[in-house]
């Protein structure tokens, strides 16, 4: 037998609140509190009104090193500053896992590989990580100006099997992609992809 | 080892922790036929590689094939895979070693000496992934299959690849979770069953499976994934082990796709709503209204034969915004996430309450002479408005409300597939169908010569008048059995103590003659407490134990003899709160419209048997039918032996069940 609206709607609400930190496209974005690698704290609310792009990135994890190495992160990455969006790359590997650096080291490793990220952050406790259901290094989000979720997944479509061999600057890049549909107005083709990778280093 | 080459490797991440070696179950193929060929990982102990979908994170293993002229390789069968729980997320893989096995088939024109490259890339990983390539080689003669050693591992590989279920099942969404459910027959026995999705976006990875036994059949309850993508169908593979040996199946079911196929055309859609709005004149609910309505029209065109169209035009004008309306808010809840169909302003016994006293109401004002600003039940007449055009606007908005509840039953479908449409169409749909509505009156109105066959106005149309309350109460108590089916008799019982009131209240005002101006208002005020009264005692909500008390019955021993002795048919059911495929069985089957109806129609006597907590008496009677769990479901004809009903209950099958039993 079907239940009042309100009997409906309740657990619904209250859902909301117990699960704050469940993302979910269309929805608000959960905000957070990282050190940089300059040992600046920085809270995503402070970019409100831009656009936000997050990667989690570990630069030991052979899927990150070629995108990496063939510049597809790269030009993600100046794709993003030409739009006057910003770019958090966030890493969330423990310590003594791969990946995880300190901040001194994260910034090398930007100078070396010619990254651009707005932010590299630093998560080793794996808090924000698992907030945001970060499960592959890389794995992608983008947050628009209002602070809505709008995309989560892969950088592009050369996941699945035989990766290695693919040429990352054939492929459809969603991030680039994404960009422009938010840019025109539009809503993003695949809102959800499947993220490809590494497993998130967390501390088990 | 047969043939292979060491594994040389032009990537940076390379580490040698693994080999790769080409395995065949012959040396010697002919035309025409086919070889099994494998690609075989041995990994250092403690490593893995992946499945063909590896979950949270890795990738499986690609296999790049050159063959010579006139062979070709197939997709590789991939063995069934294991479960590599990696805190917190869960990927799917081999440990230390697997064979991922292809099937190279010869051609007619095939050209020996067959020469068999296979460039591999795959992911060699433990707490880190490690990217590796190689290639192997093997060269195949001409000539027939003789068996290598090494056929006897692929052989033992192949029997772990899966084979499609043979078994019925089927899977149920309820709400986020997935059911498979699956009759097996006694023979077989799985300690643990668990299921692999064949894509991302289906079932949730990291989540633990609930996995339980029945006596011939099993359920596997699997959470969906947060992240959902459309699938047309629930594909994977199914990992069912006992003692002796773990079994691998494919399972893929089509799943509901969301979208309303739109194949019927919007054209025939619009016709039928018309044809519909066309019939709704003639409902017990709405007739009355317009056929008193339209011996005004007589009135007019006695006295006159002027603008009775206008009336008309407003009245049709009330019914079309009124269905306009109605359209719009349905969208607005559907669009908030609200599952609804048509008929669901029917589930709210709030709605129904007051329906009912509009029907009685309506009954009693052509009964009576109540008489408000000269008219009879008009909405208008109760609003002391005096302008006849609003007048007819709010006669055709009220002939909406008195007709909703008649078009529940007969339009539900339709209507519930003119929401599953775009929103304009949708909208266009109601529309047509308020057109078809208002259309006999407003050609009436237009020309009221037509009535012209009735007799002359007199003394007749009140009695017609009179019994046209008939009808209204007949529509009132239809509603008041749709109310039992939803609240306690006692409820029932005081919203026909709302409706005594409103009768009383509307005869107060009938009476109310007085010539002494404060005694007429204190009569008007009582009438109107009355009215608040009856409303406040609207029930809002369901009475829920009360309806499950009064449709289900408690088992005992001693209630079951009674019934066995009147005769009466008995359904039976073994349930528990902890037992998945009892809960499933009852949302998709057992508590479905059609069996409750079926079950009340033929007055089948619905027992429930509760085993959540251990009870000796139902501990027995599963033991009388050697049953040591539930579910149980015994279906008791009238007379002889009970029926034991398959574990798993559809609705359809049950229907018949309850159908053909006697």
């Amino acid at each position: 037998m079907k239940k009042n609206l309100f009997i409906h709607l309740l657990p619904i609400l209250f859902f909301a609140e117990v699960c704050y930190s469940y993302v979910e496209i269309d929805t608000k974005a959960p905000d957070f509190t990282l050190s940089n690698s300059s040992g600046e704290e920085i809270s995503l609310s402070e970019f409100s009104g831009k656009k936000i792009i997050i990667e989690w990135t570990n630069h030991g994890c052979p899927f990150v090193a070629k995108h990496y190495k063939t510049g597809n992160m790269q030009s993600t990455q100046q794709f993003s500053e030409e739009i006057n969006a910003v770019w958090l790359s966030i890493i969330s590997s423990a310590p003594g896992t791969q990946g995880y650096v300190t901040p001194l080291e994260a910034n090398e490793l930007t100078l070396t590989r010619s990254a651009s990220p707005s932010h590299v952050l630093l998560d080793s406790d794996g808090t924000v990580g698992k907030m945001y259901e970060a499960k592959t290094t890389p794995h992608m989000y983008i947050i628009d100006e209002e602070g809505i979720l709008k995309y989560q997944g892969a950088i592009d479509d050369a996941g699945g099997r035989g990766f290695m061999f693919k040429d990352l600057l054939k492929a459809k890049n969603y991030i680039k992609n994404g960009l422009l549909e938010l840019n025109k107005g539009d809503e993003i083709t695949s809102p959800i992809t499947k993220p490809y990778g590494c497993s998130v280093k967390y501390a088990s | 080892m047969l043939s292979s080459q060491s594994i040389h490797a032009d990537s940076q991440f390379q580490e040698s922790n693994s080999t790769i070696s080409l395995i065949t179950e012959s040396l010697t193929v002919t035309e025409n036929d086919e070889l099994l060929v494998g690609i075989k990982f041995e990994l250092e102990e403690g490593w893995h590689t992946y499945w063909e979908n590896p979950g949270d994170a890795g990738e499986g293993a690609s296999v790049d094939w050159s063959l010579s002229d006139g062979f070709e390789a197939s997709e590789i069968l991939w063995p069934g895979p294991h479960r590599i729980p990696v805190e917190p997320l869960m990927t799917f893989g081999y440990n230390d070693e697997v064979v991922l096995l292809t099937k190279i088939s010869s051609l007619k024109n095939a050209s020996f000496p067959l020469n068999i490259k296979a460039n591999v890339g795959w992911y060699t990983c433990k707490d880190i992934c490690i990217p590796q390539e190689g290639e192997v080689s093997l060269v195949i003669n001409k000539g027939d299959i003789l068996l290598t050693k090494d056929s006897e591992e692929i052989y033992e590989y192949l029997n772990t690849v899966p084979v499609d279920f043979e078994q019925l099942y089927r899977i149920e969404r309820l709400d986020d979770k997935f059911f498979l459910q699956t009759d097996i027959g006694e023979g077989k026995h799985y300690q643990d069953v668990y299921f692999f999705p064949k894509a991302y976006g289906l079932t949730a990875y990291s989540d633990d499976q609930n996995y339980e036994k029945n006596l011939n059949s099993f359920i596997l309850e699997i959470n969906a994934s947060k992240a959902q993508l459309n699938f047309d169908a629930f594909e994977g593979v199914i990992e069912a082990s006992n003692n002796e040996e773990t079994s691998y199946f494919n399972i893929s079911y089509p799943l509901e796709v969301e979208k309303a196929e739109n194949n019927q055309s919007i054209i025939l859609l619009l016709l039928f709503a018309f044809i519909g709005g066309l019939i709704l004149n003639i409902m017990p609910c709405v007739f009355p209204i317009l056929s008193i309505k339209i011996l005004r029209f007589m009135d007019h065109s006695e006295n006159s034969s002027t603008k009775t169209y206008k009336f008309g035009l407003y009245y049709s004008f009330g019914v079309i915004l009124s269905f306009l309306v109605i359209a719009l808010v349905l969208l607005l809840l559907k669009s908030s996430g609200e599952s609804i169909g048509w008929g669901f302003q029917l589930q709210y016994p709030i709605v129904i309450s007051v329906l009912f006293y509009l029907f009685i109401a309506l009954g009693f004002m052509f009964m009576s002479n109540l008489v408000f600003g000269g008219q009879l039940g008009q909405l208008s007449s109760v609003a002391r408005v005096n302008n006849e055009s609003l007048e007819s606007f709010l006669t055709g908005i009220l002939a909406v409300v008195v007709a909703s509840p008649c078009t529940a039953p007969f339009m539900g479908s339709a209507i519930g597939f003119a929401l599953l449409q775009p929103g304009i169409n949708s909208i266009f749909i109601f529309l047509s169908l308020g057109i078809g509505f208002a259309l006999p009156y407003f050609i009436l109105s237009v020309k009221p010569s037509l009535l012209a066959f009735l007799p002359k106005p007199g003394a007749w149309m009140e009695t017609f008048k009179q019994f046209m309350a008939f009808p209204m109460w007949g529509s009132a108590l239809w509603l008041l059995w749709v109310l039992s089916g939803q609240v306690d008799s006692d409820t029932v019982v005081m919203v026909l103590i709302g409706g005594l009131f409103i009768s009383l209240a509307l005869w107060l005002l009938e009476k109310n003659t007085s010539e002494i101006k404060w005694v007429k208002w204190l009569v008007r005020l009582v009438a109107l407490a009355f009215v608040i009264f009856s409303v406040l005692i609207i029930p809002t909500s369901y009475s829920e134990k009360d309806t499950q008390s009064q449709e289900e019955l408690v088992y005992s021993e001693v209630l079951l003899e009674q019934y066995r002795n009147s005769q009466d048919i008995i359904f039976l059911n073994f349930t528990a709160d902890w037992c998945i495929t009892c809960k499933v069985n009852e949302r998709v089957a057992l508590k479905t419209r059609a069996v409750k109806d079926i079950i009340k129609q033929k007055n089948i006597k619905y027992l429930e048997a509760d085993w959540t907590r251990k009870d000796g008496d139902i501990a027995q009677k599963l033991e009388e039918f050697g049953r040591t769990g539930v579910p149980l479901y015994l279906l008791y004809p009238s007379r002889g032996e009970p029926i034991i009903l398959p574990e798993i209950l559809t609705e359809d099958t049950l229907v018949r069940y309850l159908t053909e039993i006697n």
